[in-house]
């Protein structure tokens, strides 16, 4: 698989889905891979097959309707993916936050990785957010690749958690210290 | 047996921008019956206008309904409001007021055409159109601050005054635009592939139109003259050049080519608003709370938009009526599908320039 | 705006004898709550090409009615009446559920007493 790697990091598909926004962040997008910015110099393509994608970008607050959709798109695009919520209401709900058909931000429904801010969010930052993306699947990509050896597979677990541990008491003592 | 195939096409699909589902029921190529569901960007627009936000906010919450046409929909709230508080605005906050909204139908129009010749295979066309379309996004920023969703009318008035190196700045990018529209215009009429294929395809009769009580270009294209710039007298527009443009056929050319005209007669209509602009303040003076129920039309770059309000001089009002362009034009949409070929379903869907947001709130 | 009074009985035909395909425009459906467990309808018209005030038919009656359709010869009405039955609860004739909303959202949001 070596091989072939080496090429796909310069090639990351992204899927778009709009989950409920208003159109705003989705022309950005649009706007983002024409040639003014430019997204596509970056290997970057819309596709609309999510088997195809790695990338996930996603508009809006979850609507009802669309819930059941966005799972399904997030669970067909083939490991490792990356999502990228764009926009204030894909955070938080930015002004949709608490109506009735609406769930605030889709994070209570897939993992995000990448949240680009905005209300619209302009086409510089999702470049900015695709390219932060881009970071954390080559990441993803590595972790995936590397061998699993069984015996010294332990080890290599609880080296996992002792970093993860020592990153969470450091985040306490920031978080006390103001 | 059944004779039919159902082919089902969206919520996701690479042709569509938005979420919206079609079930096409097919027999052989010829599509006989579609179902639209319409409903997957439904928030709850109407109910939190009139129960969470107070009236001055209102505006700003109306824009977020749709992106593309978020200047028409917080001018068309205002609208209604300014009647409720019996404010008159004077001649330079009509003027900067029908700029934006000139701005806002130009870079709709030319999204909208960048699509269809997407669907029509060419995608450097697309490219192309998207590069020209940021002249205008970059006068709509130095205008207003932001290159979609600008906040830009407030009730009374507007937020921003046009600076002298704006309107420089609009003229220049005009003067830019306008040899590219021109060939646009060229490659529309005499491009094998988007002329003459689309000759006759989703095609939709004057008594069809009459019937399906159908709007905008949409409706013009079919030679229904209707245009809310001409119905209303909230605005000046015959002082700044407006004619209503109108086509025969009604079939995807012609819808073309009325948005081609309406983008030529936009900008001239934004050269004569910047030139002629009267003086005058960007604020006026408002008081009271809204009462009594009033109506108002716009017309947006998808045709008609209304506008209902009713207050009862309480701050939260009582009731905020949106009715957008498309949701009474999918009737008509239907209607066009049924009887063509399938494949040409996603180049029909670009040409009626669809805005589920708008639908949906 | 020109508002003129219809009862239930009488509102399909008046708006028949009223509307004009060639002249008149359908705008919308609107509806409101109104006191006593009752709603009030607004069927709205324009005109096409010429400037004057839109055309209000409007209706009161109670919520549990089930009210005239204008879709027979009004194609277009369908989205509005949809919306309204999904809004506010009401029932009118040929016109589904479920146009906006699911089973599992807020049903009848704007039909309800706000708190």
């Amino acid at each position: 698989m070596s091989f072939w790697s080496k090429w796909r990091k310069r090639a990351p598909w992204i899927l778009h889905y709009n989950a409920g926004s208003c159109n705003g962040c989705d022309i950005e997008i649009l706007a983002a891979l024409s040639p003014r910015y430019d997204l596509e110099r970056f290997g970057v393509l819309n596709s609309g097959n999510p088997k195809q994608s790695d990338i996930f970008l996603v508009t809006g607050p979850v609507t009802y309707r669309s819930r059941e959709r966005l799972i399904e798109l997030y669970m067909q695009i083939p490991e490792p993916k990356v999502v990228v919520a764009v926009g204030a209401c894909t955070a938080t709900g930015g002004v949709f936050r608490g109506m009735y058909n609406v769930e605030d931000g889709i994070d209570r429904y897939i993992p995000v990785d990448v949240y680009v801010p905005g209300c619209a969010a302009g086409p510089q930052l999702i470049i900015d957010g695709v390219m932060e993306a881009v970071k954390i699947w080559e990441r993803k990509t590595q972790e995936i690749e590397e061998p699993f050896k069984l015996f010294g597979g332990m080890g290599k677990i609880g080296e996992a958690l002792s970093r993860r541990n020592t990153l969470e008491v450091k985040d306490e003592q920031n978080r006390r210290e103001p | 047996m059944k004779k039919t195939v159902e082919i089902p096409l969206g919520s996701q699909h690479i042709s569509l921008l938005e979420p919206i589902r079609f079930r096409f029921h097919c027999e052989n190529e010829v599509i006989r019956d579609v179902d639209a569901d319409v409903g997957f960007v439904h928030r709850g627009v109407e109910e939190a206008c009139a129960s969470r936000f107070e009236f001055k906010q209102v505006g700003y919450v109306v824009a977020r309904v749709c992106g593309l046409c978020a200047i028409t929909h917080s001018l068309g709230y205002t609208l209604a409001v300014e009647k409720l508080l019996h404010v008159s605005t004077n001649e330079r906050i009509k003027y900067l007021r029908m700029l934006m909204v000139e701005l806002d139908r130009i870079h709709s129009h030319m999204l909208c055409l960048a699509h269809t010749s997407e669907n029509a295979g060419f995608e450097a066309l697309f490219m192309q159109i998207m590069n020209d379309r940021e002249l205008i996004m970059d006068v709509q920023e130095a205008l207003s601050g932001n290159r979609v969703q600008f906040d830009y009318i407030s009730i009374g008035g507007v937020n921003r005054d046009l600076s002298v190196e704006a309107a420089a700045l609009v003229l220049r990018n005009l003067a830019l635009l306008e040899p590219k529209i021109d060939e646009l215009f060229e490659r529309f009429t005499n491009n094998w592939s988007l002329s003459l294929k689309y000759r006759g395809i989703g095609a939709l009769s004057l008594e069809q139109a009459y019937m399906y009580n159908t709007l905008g270009p949409l409706a013009r294209a079919a030679g229904l003259v209707t245009d809310v710039r001409l119905e209303t007298d909230d605005f000046p527009y015959a002082q700044v050049g407006f004619e209503i443009i109108t086509e025969r056929g009604g079939d995807i050319y012609a819808r073309n080519l009325v948005r081609l005209r309406e983008l030529k007669q936009s900008m001239q209509m934004v050269r004569n608003i910047v030139e002629g602009l009267p003086e005058g303040a960007i604020q006026e003076k408002t008081k009271g709370k809204p009462e009594g129920e009033a109506i108002a039309r716009v017309e947006a770059p998808r045709g008609e938009l209304m506008y209902l309000v009713r207050g009862n001089k309480t701050s939260i009002l009582e009731r905020v009526r949106i009715k957008t362009p498309t949701f009474s034009g999918i009737p008509a949409m239907i209607e066009i599908f049924k009887g063509s070929n399938f494949a040409d379903a996603p180049a029909i869907l670009a040409s009626f320039d669809p805005c589920m947001s708008c639908t949906a709130k | 705006m020109n508002k003129i009074d219809v009862s239930l009985e009488n509102v399909v035909e008046t708006i028949k004898a009223f509307y004009d395909p060639a002249a008149h425009h359908f705008l919308t459906l609107n509806a409101l709550r109104a006191p006593e467990d009752q709603i009030e309808l607004e069927w709205i018209f324009t005109r096409y090409g010429v400037i004057e005030e839109p055309t209000v038919f409007t209706l009161t009656c109670k919520r549990d009615v089930l009210i005239p359709s204008v879709t027979s010869f009004i194609p277009s009405a369908i989205m509005s009446e949809r919306e309204t039955v999904d809004m506010f609860g009401v029932s009118i004739e040929g016109a589904k559920r479920g146009l906006y909303l699911d089973d599992d959202s807020l049903q009848m949001p704007l039909g309800r007493c706000r708190v």
